[in-house]
């Protein structure tokens, strides 16, 4: 047999030699010599390439958790500290303000009150399997997706912090600093049965909107001037309205789009509470057109890696050209079997104004006929 | 065993030789971490769909490979967002980073995919048969390859030895850390 070539060489070296090589290098000095300096390269490549690295224990956790989650499908839950995490600090002038829907336009006043804290409070939390996709847009890709994938059954539990600002902030002129806590509860057995609640710092109620679709009720309760009301109406039976976890989620979906739209993601990695973190930021996008009618001048989202669950969600922009800014912080998100009986219930307010009547399938609709009926009852009957 | 409950055993089994394995071929260890995670999360879904488990090893190895190849394609796109970040903060550094398996390392991400592949798979000792699932070649093409790769990296190991010689003896002799280097 003729000396050996690399390949046989290499094999040699590497353990694996075919028997007529390794017969041949046990009787050929240079071959011999060969697969030795062969094999000495390779110790020292081996010793570059096999990094005596550890792997992290948080990772080892993360990986073990993921597994785990994805094999059942489970959520779990997640708790982070309290943050101080404020709006971004807008100014803007108090503004007269309309709103849309439905095709019917609803003014300044009470309802637009109503019908803020309904547009405000537009902000899901409800973030699905894991993945592990790690670049900005993929991120965002994922998180939309599994929006749109939501938990499916269940009661889904959740506490954030809101902050409002510029007119959204004005809208809400009870609330000075616009720094809300919002309690949460979707039940996904019963669609379309949810209650929102939000919270002063001091723990004061602000609003709450309940809807069940078994009870066929909708209640809505919030202060104005220091005087609580209580619109209390029933469902019409072809309430095919969107929800409020529904409008969330849209809400959200839609500002992620946007962000994924704009080719500036800024993505940085940081150790949270529970583990590593993504926190992505887009420094401006507007939406299609020359004259948007939504511009987000700033978007930041704080996504959990264990899970993609985002954790924080904050936008500054213009929405109808007025300035505008929201940042939400997930507190608390627990998805559970079931909860307290009350749980979907508006509770009564001290000294509430209570006004009954029929719903419809637009809630600031309701909300603005039924206060300028009491209003006409009120006039003719003095 | 639950998919779940293999995949876990599994990860127990090889997931710091996974990491290990991802370290060198993306460099930045959070993608490292990435790497492991998206390996294994793929593994559960392959036992899950009842995949072939008769070379899981190189079946992990194989992911692996392809997963940092994936992030080190997206990490050129990828902005820094704190400014600190924006003054170019190099990733941390491996064992050694600043001696002389510097220039190995360096040696070896210059080389092409494959041969780079080959290598890191034959440092974590996987055999050749092994190697051959995982980058999926001939079985009877793999000595020939890696012969071709490890003589590529030894010679541009000693091209990149012979340019930077005050730096080697410098770094290796001191055991001082060199000039700020850019990131990957």
């Amino acid at each position: 047999m003729t000396c050996l070539n690399d390949s046989h060489i290499q094999a040699l070296a590497d353990g694996e030699p075919l028997p007529e090589a390794a017969a041949h290098a046990a009787g050929c000095a240079a071959c011999a010599a060969r697969v030795r300096e062969r094999q000495a390269l390779m110790a020292a490549l081996t010793s570059a390439v096999d990094v005596p690295a550890n792997m992290p224990p948080q990772v080892a956790e993360s990986v073990s958790f993921r597994l785990k989650a994805e094999a059942t499908g489970s959520q779990g839950a997640t708790r982070l500290l309290p943050s101080n995490t404020r709006g971004f600090g807008l100014t803007s002038n108090t503004r007269g303000f309309r709103l849309q829907a439905e095709g019917k336009w609803l003014f300044s006043g009470l309802a637009v009150a109503a019908a803020t804290i309904v547009a405000v409070l537009f902000v899901a939390p409800a973030i699905r399997k894991p993945d592990a996709t790690v670049s900005a847009s993929e991120i965002l890709a994922k998180s939309a997706n599994q929006l749109s994938g939501a938990v499916r059954s269940g009661i889904e539990v959740l506490e954030y912090q809101v902050v409002l600002d510029g007119v959204p902030k004005e809208m809400l002129p009870d609330q000075a600093d616009g720094t809300y806590r919002v309690w949460q509860a979707i039940d996904h057995d019963v669609p379309g049965r949810f209650r929102f609640a939000s919270y002063a710092v001091d723990g004061r109620m602000m609003t709450s909107i309940a809807e069940d679709p078994l009870k066929k009720r909708r209640v809505a309760a919030f202060t104005v001037e220091g005087q609580p009301y209580r619109f209390d109406v029933s469902l019409p039976a072809n309430a095919t309205n969107m929800s409020l976890p529904e409008m969330q989620q849209l809400h959200m979906q839609a500002s992620i789009a946007m962000m994924q739209a704009s080719g500036n993601q800024l993505l940085e990695t940081f150790d949270g509470p529970s583990g590593k973190m993504y926190r992505i930021e887009v420094p401006r996008v507007t939406g299609p057109g020359t004259n948007p009618v939504w511009d987000l001048s700033e978007a930041r989202v704080v996504i959990d890696a264990r899970d993609y669950r985002i954790t924080e969600f904050a936008v500054r922009g213009s929405f109808l050209k007025q300035d505008y800014g929201m940042s939400y912080k997930l507190i608390n998100h627990v998805l559970a079997a079931s909860v307290k009986a009350d749980a979907f219930e508006v509770p009564p307010q001290p000294g509430e104004i209570v006004i009954n009547g029929e719903g419809t399938a637009v809630p600031t609709h309701d909300v603005v006929v039924l206060a300028l009926r009491e209003l006409t009852k009120m006039k003719l009957g003095r | 065993m639950t998919s779940s409950e293999a995949a876990l055993a599994l990860f127990d089994e090889h997931g710091t030789a996974v990491y290990r394995f991802a370290v060198v071929l993306v460099r930045h260890h959070q993608d490292a971490e990435d790497v492991v995670q998206e390996t294994f999360l793929k593994l559960l879904r392959h036992l899950d769909a009842g995949g072939d488990r008769t070379n899981l090893r190189g079946w992990l190895f194989t992911v692996a490979a392809h997963a940092a190849r994936d992030r080190q394609r997206g990490r050129s796109r990828w902005v820094a967002w704190l400014p600190a970040h924006d003054a170019g903060v190099a990733p941390p550094m491996l064992p050694d980073e600043d001696g002389r398996l510097k220039i190995a390392r360096d040696a070896l991400r210059q080389l092409p995919e494959r041969d780079r592949l080959l290598l890191a798979l034959r440092a974590q000792g996987l055999s050749y048969r092994d190697i051959a699932t995982a980058a999926r070649i001939n079985p009877a093409s793999v000595g020939r390859l890696l012969a071709r790769a490890v003589a590529r990296w030894a010679a541009e190991r000693g091209r990149r030895r012979a340019n930077e010689p005050e730096r080697v003896s410098h770094a290796s002799g001191a055991g001082t850390m060199g000039p700020p280097r850019a990131s990957v």
